[in-house]
């Protein structure tokens, strides 16, 4: 029963506040750029409009595409129970397991990558020929990010490795600050943001994720543009309940829920700034050039191993 | 005399960050990134030499944490960017042997081989919590160091090579406390950068070492009787 709370609580929380810090980066990028930027709820307006609209197919369509948003949405919501912000709940199932929670974002985005290609547009072919090249070599990095994370909090499962983290401390464990600079990697690959890939442009030579939506319209666009989102705050809270997990409660009441949910939207909240000023500082990459950034991700977790053997 | 554990784990801090440096050292590619992670990484260093010093209360530490900061975070970086700004060129592109890739993964390999061949025999050494991770991390630092002189191609990375090496090697020497053969180590270092900084400063500091023949060159018909 009280998993059935946690449950409905954290997804209604990340899917409110998704949105929320899609619009802040683009705020924050807004303001380096010297604009004014769309207004904060930018997002939901968006999202709303979409829904009320009518879905358009193409004729050479197959199931794919059709169930495709769907799958999307369905596995980074349930990828989402893995990952606690409101309230650590106790062990259930396969809940909080890392592998679970790896393979599910994998799976929704091999998904997103077929239905690419099934439109049979030169475009979507691009974008999920780039998207699974980039995963090819990100994935072994994350195996070994996560990896290291097990090492040192000495668990695989993510409830676990937020309790332990919200119990010790930086000087307690160190080199959490490393495995957090190989996390931030990881998110800003994920999510598909500059160096890796810029959201904004729909430049067929640069884009990588925005191609393989492009065939999408109405609700169906608004779930990928949700699931990304998603997928976007929980790879946030990985990280900031790794690196800062004060506030997080793992004995819930109403005082001390609401207490976790406040300081998560403000570290969110400057996660995402921290986001926005990094995308800002950058220039999109070349394609080869990448592996340059995932190496830096994999040193940094090796050097987490290297430290936990070295205590 | 302060004994306190949160020293300790501050040190530790300390050495992440100074590792995370290393790596940047090996991939930057814009010079004036690179002089600033440098000089942020001497940050480092020197915050080390602090902690030992609030820790062992040895003056020693002290003056040498006061003459990193006032050599390596400023003046060092400074007359790199001078000189930077003389030769016109932004970016150190070219890669000799490994790129950044490469690099960092033989720097990977190379951490665990130090820490392996430490484990060896440092641990019995000395009682100090501290001393094992000190010593590897600045011996790694070093190689990492010599590793970026010997893939860049430009004279100017590589000046920054030696120094991250040097970087590595008072580390190493921070927790030892006589080790006269390092400090002469670090004063052979210094010579050949000195060397070397005065001949590129002579013959073109723009140049890569195989250009520095031709340009060498054109000069011997000075010293022909």
């Amino acid at each position: 029963m009280s998993f059935i709370i946690y449950a409905l609580l954290n997804t209604t929380f990340v899917i409110l506040i998704s949105p929320l810090f899609v619009s802040l980066i683009k705020k924050v990028k807004a303001y380096t750029q010297g604009r004014q930027g769309p207004p904060l709820l930018q997002t939901y307006y968006s999202l709303l409009k979409l829904l009320k609209k009518e879905t358009v197919y193409s004729d050479n369509t197959s199931l794919i595409i059709r169930i495709t948003p769907y799958i999307n949405i369905v596995c980074v919501i349930v990828a989402s129970l893995s990952v606690p912000i409101v309230y650590i709940p106790g062990m259930v199932g396969g809940f909080g397991n890392i592998i679970l929670f790896l393979y599910l974002l994998v799976f929704a985005k091999f998904f997103m990558a077929l239905a690419g290609l099934d439109a049979g547009s030169a475009f979507g072919g691009m974008g999920s020929s780039r998207e699974m090249t980039v995963s090819a070599v990100i994935e072994p990095v994350i195996i070994i990010v996560f990896a290291a994370l097990g090492l040192l909090l000495k668990t695989t499962n993510l409830y676990e490795m937020f309790r332990t983290s919200l119990q010790s401390s930086l000087f307690i464990n160190p080199s959490t600050l490393l495995i957090s600079l190989s996390l931030f990697i990881i998110l800003i690959v994920e999510t598909a943001r500059i160096p890796v890939d810029n959201p904004e442009t729909h430049l067929e030579l640069t884009m990588i994720h925005e191609a393989m939506i492009l065939e999408y319209s109405g609700p169906n666009l608004a779930l990928m543009e949700m699931s990304h989102a998603v997928k976007q705050t929980i790879l946030m809270a990985v990280l900031i309940n790794i690196l800062i997990p004060w506030g997080l409660t793992s004995a819930p009441s109403v005082l001390t829920v609401s207490i976790s949910i406040i300081t998560f939207i403000a570290k969110g909240a400057i996660l995402a700034i921290a986001v926005g000023v990094f995308e800002s500082m950058f220039a999109k990459s070349r394609l080869f050039r990448l592996p340059n950034l995932f190496m830096l991700a994999f040193f940094f977790s090796f050097s987490t191993i290297l430290f936990e053997l070295l205590k | 005399m302060m004994n306190l554990p949160v020293l300790d784990d501050i040190t530790k801090i300390l050495f992440v960050l100074v590792l995370a440096t290393a790596a940047l050292i090996i991939t930057v590619r814009t010079l004036s990134s690179l002089f600033n992670v440098y000089s942020i990484q001497s940050w480092f260093i020197a915050a080390v030499a602090f902690v030992l010093y609030l820790k062992n209360s040895s003056v020693v530490l002290l003056l040498l944490a006061i003459l990193t900061v006032a050599s390596k975070s400023f003046l060092v970086p400074f007359v790199m960017r001078r000189i930077q700004k003389s030769m016109h060129i932004k970016r150190d592109l070219e890669f000799r042997y490994l790129t950044p890739i490469g690099s960092i993964l033989v720097g990977t390999a190379m951490i665990f081989l130090v820490y392996w061949s430490f484990s060896q025999f440092l641990p019995t050494l000395s009682s100090d919590e501290l001393f094992f991770p000190g010593a590897v991390i600045g011996v790694s630092l070093a190689l990492m160091g010599m590793m970026v002189i010997f893939t860049r191609k430009r004279m100017i990375t590589k000046i920054i090579g030696y120094l991250t090496m040097e970087n590595g090697v008072l580390l190493f020497s921070l927790f030892i406390a006589e080790l006269p053969f390092i400090i002469e180590l670090l004063i052979v270092i210094d010579l050949v950068m000195l060397i070397i900084l005065a001949t590129v400063l002579a013959f073109g500091i723009d140049s890569s070492i195989d250009e520095f023949h031709t340009k060498l060159n054109s000069f011997t018909l000075w010293f022909k009787e």
